[in-house]
């Protein structure tokens, strides 16, 4: 409920900033499309998985939404597959983990697009992770939603077996 | 090596190229280039936009039922490797892709010859139907009642010459 809620004021803020970029940048470009126009700029921006993004956890730890406090690797932040540390932000009545906690957690959906080893790319609808311990085994017991194959090179073997789709 | 369709234009997304979307219930939108993800992007219906397959299979603008359209077909089953197969197929290959082309031209043609034929149809109905209405020349210059009456109206002069003496 709250996630739902937070990413509906992010969307707006999103669309108030490209509102006041397409006044600046495109004013009187095109007046015939402006619908389309509006519809395409209304697309949010996608960037890496940095400090302070919301996350979901797609798994049974418990957790339900964790923010990113550090990206294990890369200066800009983290992308599809990488690890990241994160804070447990809401989390279920008696699962593993607890709000507050800080842990592991393997970004498996980046709506940020991600170069393929064949040179194509690949897209998600959300930001999504799986909670893993220091060894890198997953704390919960199930994976929902589809995640991609490229888990397989980051060594992530539990988490593909235990997803239900692979794309 | 899969070669796979575009979700918008239909169009053969060769191994690393364009871009893969995949959504939360896991259905992959593959796009063979930016345009096409760019359409879908702003909800764009394929049937409704005039360059894609689907658009003309729709509307009658190509070919949708042929023999050689069998042959391309998803088998997930992988063949195995014989030359003498792969030299047929081959082969087979030019000859299946010059009887579409042919196929493909002889439909054209065939599109375009019918609705010439169909006008020229119209015209001869109507002037069948409708002849009655118009009168012939003939008849308008013994009956003067039939035509509008020519209206006389007068030039005034003087205000020819002013004309030309500013000129």
């Amino acid at each position: 409920m709250a996630a739902s809620n937070s990413s509906s004021k992010l969307f707006r803020v999103g669309r108030s900033l490209l509102g006041g970029l397409s006044n600046n940048a495109f004013a009187g470009s095109r007046p015939s499309s402006e619908l389309a126009r509006l519809d395409f700029l209304s697309q949010q921006t996608r960037t890496f998985i940095q400090m302070r993004t919301n996350l979901k956890v797609v798994d049974n730890s418990g957790a339900k939404r964790v923010m990113c406090i550090q990206a294990l690797k890369g200066d800009k932040g983290a992308r599809l597959g990488d690890t990241i540390v994160a804070s447990v932000k809401e989390a279920h009545m008696g699962g593993k983990v607890k709000k507050g906690d800080v842990c592991y957690a393997v970004v498996v959906r980046a709506a940020m697009q991600k170069g393929r080893c064949d040179g194509s790319e690949v897209k998600f609808d959300d930001n999504a992770v799986v909670l893993i311990n220091k060894q890198g085994e997953p704390i919960g017991t199930r994976v929902f939603g589809p995640v991609p194959h490229e888990l397989r090179r980051k060594k992530h073997l539990k988490i593909l077996s235990l997803a239900e789709h692979i794309a | 090596m899969r070669l796979e369709k575009c979700w918008f234009c239909s169009s053969t997304v060769y191994p690393g190229h364009g871009i893969q979307f995949v959504r939360n219930d896991a259905k992959v939108f593959r796009f063979c280039r930016s345009k096409c993800h760019k359409n879908f992007k702003m909800k764009r219906n394929p049937r409704k936009v005039k360059w894609t397959k689907a658009y003309r299979r729709l509307h009658g603008k190509d070919m949708t039922q042929d023999a050689t359209f069998e042959f391309e077909r998803k088998r997930n089953r992988p063949e195995r490797y014989d030359r003498n197969v792969t030299e047929n197929t081959l082969k087979a290959i030019k000859k299946i892709d010059k009887v579409r082309v042919d196929r493909e031209a002889r439909h054209h043609k065939e599109r375009m010859k019918g609705k010439k034929e169909q006008l020229r149809k119209e015209g001869v109905r109507e002037l069948d139907q409708s002849i009655h209405m118009i009168k012939a020349p003939a008849a308008l210059l013994e009956d003067p009642s039939l035509t509008i009456p020519k209206l006389k109206v007068k030039v005034s002069q003087d205000k020819a010459e002013a004309t030309r003496m500013e000129e």
